[in-house]
């Protein structure tokens, strides 16, 4: 079943890339399929089912095709098979071969995820672009084409770096396979490691996004198809935490111990930096660009504080924001689509005319904005948490980030949909309550409940802990 | 045996069927004749078999070779094409000269003796002479005379340093130990004599302007069978001097500059055969990375493989656009809606190239940066893959140029003869290929170590 949720909608995605007339509603059934079968495949997870299975790939040279779910994979795809069918469903008039792209990304997504084998991993991290940068370069705006060589130099640049990262850590490390559990038992220590850790670092903070390596984020989102189907899709591909978590803690122990303060004053920055420059955004597409970054900081300075509680926030808190960041992505969407237009100014006073689209609009900020009994929260609090053991001083900067969201978030909100004059605008229709409440419940009941989630990643957490030699 | 037989009918039927029978039965006889000398390959694959006292040996080596070769001749003559054709070329000489130049390449590849390598090396090159020339055009008048003088001085070289190794040695057969300063002599200059026809920075020059110049057909058998046969020499003989002392640095300098100068020089073309023609110097910059392993032979013929599927899959797509005068970046746009299947060829043809997994061209690199890293080459492996950043972004720009921009006059292409089924089936390999890799580099692993 694992195979099915891995390649399903990539069959989906060819098919509605081959028939461009039934396009969406090829796309809505796969993903929907594909829903169905992360929830099952949760549950059988929670049962103790990890769908392990392992085949050669390319013996000779070590590859396997290694998949199976663990506490942080599973939770993660759930996030990926929840935004990716709420992302269809919202984008409605989107060109037909979007909705095939949209299809084949969540493919390399939910594989990435799967996968227990690096170089399956990196396969699947690697192939995900391709999409990406298709979606980017055939449907985005005027400066399509910077912002596409902008995004795909600085994910090459980390993630072929990483490929001869991948390389050392076998050879000289010795393990006889690229499969995680053979490379964690020969992690990689000295000079040879630190290089490595390198390497892997640059790759995945590309991709988390951290300072200063995060040009890209801001130039992929505003250039991007204003439907938001593409920004969604693009915020599950931020995947450098989970990268970070599976692939290059637990490798290399004893480069991580070496790099960590430095490490912590980077997420550090790129939290409060992030805030601050969201705060003076007047696009939504750059503001949310922003405030994600600046929460991807957050989860980065848990993760880095080297301890579970940390570690768990992070997965969670990246979890959460895919769903909660792909959905103001697009609820944006939905504002371009009544005024054609992505800027915060012209549009205020929403609230009058369509108070169940400010509604919606409010839940999804105050989930960015971390109020309790919604799903950024949880994510937050154990971030800071964990940091807090590791270091007040940047404990008290996150805590500054957090706050700032507050700031830019609910300014953002408030300048829309309460400002006057009125500007009227149809409310929610159909489809957006569909996708709204929708996305309102999954907000809330991670929120509520986020003990479903956190029991696996805590387990994955102690063992990354364990491994990293009890942090610190 | 087989194989080599085969082709050499081949060569002897095609030469004169053309004088009794139209260019098109030539064209089927050559294409028949290749496909049943890779059937001759396919029977004996895995063996070793020598003939001539030891001059011919077909070993795994040779065989994986000799199939790029024959892969890169098939989809030359599949992708020559109609709009040439109503203007008169290709002459049936063509489909010969193909021919003849895959069984060169054969010999080459297929011994140990650097006197047959020399004999091959000549059936490979002058037919190609002729095939830059076969336009009879101004630039393809340009291309094969570059041609021809840059490759008559290497194969003096190349034909110097044989004699050195005559002198040092004794003889001519690869294998025999030697020391000395003549012996290092006779080495660096076979080597650099077999580096022009691999095109590794600084013996490139000629590349550009001859893969410009020559029919886009031609050039996309340079880039590939050619490409093949001289590495095949290339790889033995650095299999049996061995990558000590003076050799290996040699050898890390021709690589570093040729991955870095070869994307460099790519990223400021603006007509696309001529980018194409600096990525294939950097390719083979790629290809001689694995040299670097302890057992290079597999990780460079699957290298070669993908590679030649992919050029020769993005050569195919510019065959139908090239009028003669090249292609300009900007004539490129709006390809997909030109023609959906150059368009889908001409992009997975790029991305294969750039090195994007699930295609067939990251694996060809993944499998020679491992064998680098088998040797302990970590650092080289780092700078040659920070030099495929560069490429990427070339290569992004080509698919920019097709896909994304938006196209004012978008005449429809279309295709006819054996084109759409060269490029389809080019286009399938290389991602079935990249799905499953096992399945080609299975054919690669057979092939046991080089012999010494």
């Amino acid at each position: 079943m694992i195979h099915v949720t891995i390649f399903l909608p990539l069959v989906f995605g060819v098919l509605a890339l081959l028939r461009p007339t039934g396009a969406r509603a090829l796309g809505l059934l796969g993903a929907a399929v594909t829903l169905v079968l992360g929830l099952f495949g949760y549950a059988a997870f929670l049962d103790g089912a990890s769908a392990a299975y392992s085949a050669p790939l390319l013996a000779e040279a070590g590859v396997y095709y290694a998949v199976a779910w663990d506490g942080v994979g599973a939770v993660l795809m759930l996030a990926v098979v929840i935004t990716t069918f709420l992302a269809l469903l919202a984008a409605r008039d989107v060109p037909p071969a979007m909705v095939g792209l949209t299809l084949m990304m969540e493919s390399g997504l939910i594989g990435l995820l799967a996968a227990q084998d690096l170089v399956l991993f990196y396969v699947f991290f690697e192939a995900t672009l391709i999409p990406s940068l298709l979606m980017l370069g055939l449907f985005g705006g005027a400066g399509r084409i910077r912002a596409l060589v902008k995004f795909a130099i600085f994910t090459l640049v980390g993630s072929l770096l990483m490929l001869a990262g991948i390389l050392a850590l076998r050879y000289l490390g010795g393990a006889p396979s690229f499969l995680l559990a053979d490379l964690a038992d020969h992690p990689l220590g000295g000079v040879a490691g630190r290089w490595a850790f390198a390497a892997f670092l640059l790759a995945f903070m590309v991709k988390t996004p951290l300072f200063p390596l995060h040009v890209w984020l801001p130039d992929f989102h505003a250039e991007n198809h204003p439907s938001g189907l593409a920004d969604a899709m693009g915020t599950l591909y931020k995947v450098g935490l989970f990268g970070l978590f599976r692939w290059t803690l637990p490798l290399f122990p004893e480069a991580f111990a070496l790099f960590q303060p430095w490490l912590l004053a980077l997420a550090a920055l790129t939290a409060l930096g992030a805030a601050w420059t969201a705060y003076a955004q007047t696009d939504w597409k750059r503001l949310l660009a922003y405030g994600a970054l600046s929460h991807m900081g957050v989860g980065a300075l848990g993760l880095f504080s080297g301890t579970p509680e940390g570690a768990v926030g992070a997965i969670y808190l990246l979890a959460a924001s895919g769903v909660y960041t792909g959905g103001l992505f697009l609820f944006a969407g939905g504002l371009h689509r009544r005024f054609g237009t992505l800027d915060l100014r012209p549009t205020s006073g929403l609230a009058k005319s369509a108070p169940g689209l400010a509604a919606l609009g409010l839940i999804l900020v105050l989930a960015m904005v971390g109020l309790p009994g919604l799903s950024g929260f949880p994510g937050e609090f154990m971030n800071l948490l964990g940091v807090w053991q590791a270091s007040p001083v940047w404990t008290f900067v996150g805590f500054l980030a957090v706050i700032a969201a507050a700031a830019y978030a609910l300014g953002a909100y408030q300048q829309i949909f309460h400002n006057a004059p009125d500007k009227p605008a149809p409310d929610l229709d159909a489809v957006e309550w569909q996708w709204g409440a929708l996305a309102v419940l999954t907000v809330v009941f991670m929120g509520v409940y986020p003990k479903l989630f956190t029991g696996p990643l805590l387990t994955a957490a102690e063992t990354l802990v364990a491994a990293m030699g009890g942090g610190r | 045996m087989t194989a080599l037989l085969i082709l050499f009918m081949t060569v002897l039927a095609t030469t004169f069927a053309g004088f009794f029978a139209p260019a098109r039965t030539t064209k089927a006889l050559t294409l028949l004749g290749l496909v049943a000398a890779g059937v001759g390959l396919a029977l004996d694959w895995g063996t070793t078999f020598q003939a001539f006292e030891g001059l011919y040996l077909l070993d795994p080596f040779a065989q994986g070779f000799t199939l790029v070769m024959i892969v890169g001749g098939v989809l030359a003559l599949l992708a020559d094409c109609d709009v040439h054709e109503r203007r008169g070329w290709p002459p049936f000489e063509y489909y010969a000269l193909v021919a003849f130049a895959v069984l060169g390449g054969h010999v080459m590849a297929a011994t140990l003796h650097l006197g047959v390598v020399i004999v091959g090396l000549e059936v490979l090159s002058i037919p190609l002479y002729a095939l830059a020339a076969s336009r009879r055009d101004e630039l393809g008048y340009e291309a094969s005379l570059k041609y021809f003088l840059l490759g008559a001085v290497a194969a003096a070289i190349f034909l110097y340093g044989l004699a050195l190794y005559f002198g040092a040695t004794g003889g001519f057969v690869l294998g025999v130990a030697g020391e000395g300063l003549i012996y290092s002599a006779a080495v660096m200059m076979l080597l650099a004599g077999l580096a022009f026809k691999t095109a590794l920075v600084p013996f490139h020059w000629w590349t550009p302007d001859v893969y410009q110049g020559s029919p886009t057909p031609v050039t996309l058998f340079m880039a590939t069978a050619v490409k093949a046969a001289a590495f095949a020499a290339f790889a033995r003989v650095l299999a049996s001097v061995g990558l000590g002392g003076p050799v290996f640095y040699a050898l890390a300098a021709l690589v570093l500059l040729t991955v870095f100068w070869g994307n460099l020089a790519a990223m400021v073309q603006g007509e696309a055969k001529r980018m194409l023609a600096y990525s294939s110097v950097a390719h083979a910059g790629y290809i001689a990375v694995a040299l670097f392993g302890p057992n290079p032979g597999p990780a460079m013929g699957y290298y070669l493989l993908a590679y030649a599927l992919s050029t020769g899959l993005a050569f195919a797509v510019l065959t139908q656009l090239d009028e003669g005068r090249g292609v300009r970046l900007g004539e490129l746009a709006g390809l997909w809606s030109r023609s959906p299947l150059l368009g889908l060829g001409w992009t997975v043809a790029l991305l294969s190239l750039a090195g994007l997994p699930p295609l067939v061209g990251f694996w060809g690199k993944y499998l020679v940066f491992l064998e680098a890293a088998r040797g302990g080459q970590y650092l080289l492996v780092a700078l040659a893959l920070f030099a495929a950043v560069i490429a990427a972004y070339y290569y992004l720009k080509l698919l920019a140029a097709a896909l994304f921009a938006r196209a004012e006059k978008a005449a429809k292409v279309t295709l006819s003869g054996s084109t759409p089924v060269g490029i389809a089936l080019a286009t399938l390999l290389v991602v079935l290929l990249g799905v499953l890799p096992g399945l080609g580099y299975g054919l690669f692993t057979a092939a046991a170590a080089l012999p010494k």
